[in-house]
């Protein structure tokens, strides 16, 4: 075991809060867990070098952060500062039929609901996820009562000051037939350490817009995780955008825990420099008629290294499945590195399923092309990168987060030519 | 359904019977005096006595892999008897007439006459059973192009230079827990050297035959294609149906040097096990090959058998310009579980490698695909196709794919892609329409899932595999 664990166990093991059962139940599994290795396999490529290094601290003086701002979005904005959940940013008129609340606040049929949830959608298997079990502050718990359609969107933001380490965690209940969009940023200074997990329960005919933006670079370390449970005929559809850190790793589970559940999944990102991000999909086809279609594109530059690691795993029960990941990599340099696994797990037989994955370099023919119409190599390879992660923009459902990311990308990919 | 298929599929394993062989065979157990008395047996060097016993060492010190998605009890290799030998090959009979007729009598019952006469001409067949090899055909003939065919043992005495150059040099003896195991007790296998620029005149074929109770089989198969060289080379293998499991462990290397081509093709057909999954072969196998400069090596098999399997031949595409490539079928039923695939290392420039794979799962079996394609930094312009499709028959198997994909050179380029299907009623509808049984319809739809890869293996096996199938399908559709 790394010291690093230790002093969190160490840690952990003073708090006695209405979350206690469950952080004694995650240290206990902790105390059982090995600490990963180049031979674990879910941490094959992913060494944890930058964590047992880290000398980010728990912050408690308070520290004034705010979320970047996104034209046009006019969000709701849920922020963590430094992992606590900053009350004072909270809009204080909420839309009829949302409820923003920590979980320590809440009544006690309400709390029981909240643990009732807590940590059965984020698997156990996750080592980080069970540090933030036993270390989150508090739990802040989301929820939209039945049949509402929120149109503002809500935005979590976890921000961070330079050195700071902050664990936060999110619950978001859409009652059925409710309608929501979430946003997960988080956005730290350098130096840092944190854990961000969100579990989603999408009731039956709910409806979840999702995006997770993991855009902090340079030296910080950021392991995180959104996973979701879908019941009868629920939907959600989902877009991840990462730029790599020393360390930046996460982890999505989709779980069809109903029939008919529908789910997408749009993954880009875009590495440079030595940045290094792991991104391990889980879909779970638990019940029949259940549909997923994954999309992961990857741009690796520089000495930067991309992990995918794509699973479905499609249950006994689950007949009737259609189930599709598409994986395609671009390397743009000789040090640059990318090791994907798109997995499939099948138990049914009357499913369809299929992967794909690909790894190469630019079309040598559309670069000449470009070139050949009078634009420069370094602007048609711009041209031609932005191009390949602009169809996966494209199918993003909200305008404004769209118009915000395009020029961050063309600004990234800009940057990436220039060395 | 199902159960109509189970039923069809409880089908007699042919190659079940056992020989009233004599046999000398060692108490059960595994330490450094039974390594000692094996290598003795065979009078080997003493280096190879030393490679063995190191190889031991670090065995003792290593875990037994759990990473391959397959279940079985913890084997118990105290229990296991690491030599057994029919009696009447004591005496290192000369010629076929001194051989125990009981073991000739053997590999007819398997189809494999040793008689030179009755063999179909062109295939020259090394004989293993359970340590010892039996007969090596059509050995003139192969002395005369400069080939040399003949058991490890032999090679030992005879060429003791080139096996000590090449054993366990594409295959290090601490390269996984069963390889380690190998060298250490390893006891017979086939040795292969094709000499420059020279074209192996006749297919080289081993035939493996477990009959012994309680004991394992170690083989160990070296083939060296030297500079400009060719040589197709066969695997058969079967076993007795026993209650027991039986652990087979085997190491095939091969050595393809620059220009030099390998064909090696496999059809494994060890028993399976019965339909609740007792008794059965762990088949626990490497195999890997070299290629140096525009060299290629093909592996190509069909598993049909073991209970559970687990195999990854692969391919360290070392010189520029080489080629791996990989054809599979495997097809499990009852509580038969695999886990096959390939490994494709590209190192050299503009190394090409490419995977077919295809899985068949009936009954309730599991069946998965592993495999590793990496591109190293050098390899440039390198190229990997991989294709793996699966086809489940009954909703009480499983079909799994695993693939793991490195790239770190930006103008190689790699494609995977893997499919899962079933035998669709439409399909059984059109066939059963146009007049064909269900059993002939099955089989037909089954045998064109594996078209690319039989296509692949040399005729005779070819025929073979195909049958297999046909047999293994038996009325798998009501």
């Amino acid at each position: 075991m790394s010291e690093w664990l230790e002093s969190a166990i160490a840690r952990a093991q003073g708090i006695n809060d209405w979350l206690a059962p469950k952080r004694a139940h995650a240290l206990e599994l902790l105390a059982n867990t090995k600490w990963p290795t180049r031979k674990t396999e879910a941490w094959r490529y992913t060494p944890l070098r930058p964590v047992e290094r880290t000398q980010a601290k728990v912050i408690s003086d308070k520290v004034n952060l705010s979320p970047v701002v996104i034209a046009d979005l006019s969000a709701i904005e849920l922020v963590f500062v430094n992992g606590q959940f900053d009350q004072a940013q909270l809009a204080k008129a909420l839309p009829e039929g949302l409820s923003i609340s920590l979980g320590s606040e809440l009544g006690s049929a309400e709390k029981a609901d909240a643990l009732s949830i807590f940590s059965t959608i984020k698997p156990e298997r996750h080592i980080f996820g069970l540090v933030n079990d036993a270390l989150a502050q508090d739990v802040v718990v989301v929820s939209v009562a039945e049949g509402v359609e929120i149109t503002q969107p809500i935005r979590i933001s976890s921000l961070l000051s330079q050195g700071a380490e902050s664990h936060t965690r999110v619950q978001v209940v859409l009652s059925a037939g409710s309608r929501l969009t979430v946003i997960e940023d988080v956005q730290a200074q350098g130096d840092s350490f944190n854990t961000a997990f969100v579990e989603y329960n999408v009731a039956a005919n709910a409806r979840l817009e999702h995006y997770r933006f993991a855009l902090q670079t340079g030296s910080n370390v950021a392991i995180g995780g959104s996973h979701f449970n879908l019941h009868d005929h629920a939907k959600m559809n989902s877009t991840i955008v990462g730029f790599g850190s020393d360390l930046s790793r996460l982890d999505t589970d989709i779980i069809h825990a109903g029939e008919f559940a529908d789910a997408k999944l749009n993954a880009m990102y875009l590495l440079d420099g030595k940045e290094l991000f792991d991104l391990h999909a889980t879909v779970e086809h638990a019940k029949p008629n259940g549909k997923t279609e994954e999309n992961v594109r990857c741009i690796v530059a520089d000495r930067a290294r991309a992990v995918f690691n794509g699973r479905i795993h499609i249950h006994r029960d689950a007949q009737k499945t259609l189930a599709e990941l598409n994986n395609r990599n671009l390397l743009l340099s000789d040090k640059a590195e990318i090791n994907t696994k798109p997995e499939l797990e099948i138990y049914a037989d009357d499913v369809k399923c299929a992967h794909g994955a690909t790894v190469a370099q630019i079309d040598k023919q559309a670069l000449y092309y470009l070139q050949t119409r009078g634009v420069s190599r370094s602007k048609a390879q711009v041209m031609l990168n932005f191009g390949f992660i602009n169809e996966l923009i494209d199918l993003m459902p909200n305008a404004a987060l769209a118009e915000w990311i395009r020029p961050i990308i063309r600004e990234r990919f800009a940057q990436m030519e220039v060395k | 359904m199902t159960e109509q298929i189970d039923k069809a599929l409880a089908r007699e394993y042919e190659a079940g019977f056992v020989s009233d062989v004599e046999s000398e065979t060692f108490e059960p157990g595994l330490d450094e005096n039974v390594i000692r008395r094996i290598s003795e047996m065979k009078g080997e060097p003493e280096w190879m006595l030393e490679w063995r016993l190191s190889a031991f060492r670090e065995w003792l010190e290593m875990e037994e892999p759990e990473w391959a998605l397959v279940d079985y009890p913890k084997i118990d290799f105290q229990s296991i008897s690491y030599y057994s030998a029919p009696k009447s090959m004591k005496d290192k009979p000369k010629s076929l007439d001194e051989v125990d007729p009981e073991l000739l009598r053997t590999y007819e019952k398997l189809g494999i006459p040793l008689i030179e006469q009755q063999m179909l001409a062109g295939i020259a067949v090394d004989a293993v059973f359970d340590s010892v090899s039996v007969v090596t055909t059509f050995r003139e003939k192969l002395e005369e192009a400069g080939v040399i065919f003949c058991p490890i043992s032999e090679a030992l005495h005879k060429y003791p230079d080139l096996v000590k150059k090449y054993i366990g040099s594409v295959v290090p003896k601490k390269d996984n827990y069963y390889a380690a195991l190998n060298c250490a007790v390893f006891t017979d296998g086939s040795f292969v050297y094709i000499p420059k620029g020279t074209r192996c005149p006749m297919e080289l074929s081993t035939y493996f035959r477990i009959n012994e109770q309680n004991t394992g089989q170690f083989e160990r198969t070296l083939i060296i294609a030297d500079e400009g060289s060719h040589v197709s080379y066969l695997e058969g293998c079967t076993a007795p149906q026993r209650d027991e499991n039986q652990l087979h462990a085997a190491v095939v290397e091969l050595v393809a040097m620059d220009n030099a081509e390998i064909k090696y093709s496999t059809v494994q057909n060890w028993y399976p096990g019965d339909e609740n999954g007792k008794g059965g072969i762990y088949n626990f196998v490497t195999k890997r090959g070299i290629c140096h400069t525009n060299a290629k090596i093909s592996w190509t098999q069909v598993e049909t058998g073991s209970s559970v399997t687990w195999k990854y031949p692969s391919c360290i595409l070392k010189g520029d310009n080489s080629v791996g490539e990989f054809y599979s079928v495997a097809l499990t039923r009852g509580r038969q579980q695999a886990d096959t695939g390939t490994k494709m290392i590209h190192i050299g420039k503009n190394t090409k490698s490419t995977i077919i794979s295809k899985g068949i799962s009936a009954g309730r079996s599991n069946n998965s695909y592993r495999g590793l394609v990496r591109m190293n930094p050098g390899a440039e312009g390198a190229r990997n196709f991989t294709q793996c499709d699966s086809l489940l028959i009954g909703d009480q198997c499983g079909a799994h794919t695993f693939p793991y994909v490195e790239s770190r050179n930006p103008s190689a380029i790699i494609e995977h892609e893997a499919t899962t299907s079933k035998v669709s009623d439409e399909q059984m509808f059109l066939c059963r329409q146009r007049g064909l049984d269900p059993e002939k319809a099955v089989s037909m739809i089954v045998n064109g899932f594996c078209k690319e890869v039989f296509k692949e293996l040399p005729m005779e096996f070819a025929v073979e595999a195909g049958k297999l199938l046909e047999i293994s399908l038996e009325g798998s559709v009501g």
